[in-house]
């Protein structure tokens, strides 16, 4: 994992904008957003999260992919603007799953204590976090059904 | 129906509103409609429109997707809010399973409320967090 300086804050919203979660920001919570992200470069077969650890960001893809496994089982791929480790931002818990870099990727990492202040002083945020959480509830129960 | 003050204190012993003031707990009192549903009778109909967040009082409802039973809410559980944020018609019944007291607010007016009462968004968000969780738990 190396500490990457390339992206601009304009660039880190615009990539924050793509993002599921972040739906409906207004440009001042992105930017705010942006200016707290920080960007993370990984190589090929690298773990981004690990199972069992307490989490202490929430990762989102930019270029690259990802692996995420419980055990020896492949549960999901991740593909840029997509997301992980929101959960453990929100109750620290343990991570549920190990998230493997697979190729170059590279990632915007937020930390939960920085998310944490941000959320308390942005309701439209935390109202957005709820719908990002409320469509991947939906999103798995139709996987269940299907 | 109960009086104003004993929803209030109803309110209060709910994790959802655990946050609140007094005088919060007064507004959110005021903001929602109290109704009844015998058993049997359906709260939320998938695929339908028409929608509401409910907050559970007295009883337990049903989750039901084609038959099956997903999951079985208690007193305090709320439910109809995602379809409220995804502005998408409810994804399952929920039907009373016995009477059913709970408190009610009107699709639209949820966003306002939820920005007026940020306390109770997080607690829905943690919430939200737990059913996430569990459903992890068993993918494959």
């Amino acid at each position: 994992m190396v500490v990457g300086m390339t992206m601009t804050s304009a660039q880190k919203a615009q990539s924050l904008a793509r993002v599921s979660l972040f739906a409906g920001l207004t440009d001042g919570s992105l930017g705010a957003l942006a200016e707290l992200a920080g960007e993370v470069e990984f190589s090929d077969g690298d773990s981004i999260v690990i199972q069992g650890q307490v989490g202490t960001g929430l990762f989102v893809l930019v270029s690259g992919a990802a692996r995420v496994m419980r055990g020896s089982d492949e549960l999901a791929r991740l593909v840029p603007g997509e997301f992980l480790g929101e959960l453990a931002v929100i109750d620290r818990m343990p991570r549920m799953a190990t998230v493997f870099a697979v190729g170059p990727t590279t990632c915007l990492a937020l930390a939960s204590w920085d998310l944490f202040r941000q959320v308390d002083m942005d309701h439209d945020l935390v109202h957005s976090l709820l719908r990002g959480l409320a469509l991947r509830v939906r999103q798995l129960s139709e996987q269940h059904s299907h | 129906m109960a009086d104003t003050e004993e929803l209030i204190d109803e309110l209060a012993g709910l994790t959802l509103f655990a946050d609140l003031s007094r005088p919060e707990l007064a507004g959110v009192a005021h903001t929602l409609e109290e109704e009844w549903y015998a058993e049997g009778q359906r709260i939320l109909r998938e695929g339908l429109s028409g929608t509401g967040f409910y907050v559970l009082l007295e009883g337990e409802v049903s989750v039901r997707l084609g038959g099956d039973e997903l999951a079985r809410l208690h007193r305090g559980a709320f439910f109809g809010e995602a379809a409220i944020l995804l502005g998408e018609l409810p994804g399952a019944d929920v039907v009373a399973a016995g009477r059913v007291r709970v408190v009610n607010l009107a699709g639209p007016a949820m966003k306002n409320f939820l920005m007026r009462h940020p306390n109770v968004m997080y607690r829905m968000l943690q919430e939200q967090t737990r059913r996430l969780r569990s459903a992890n738990r068993w993918r494959r």
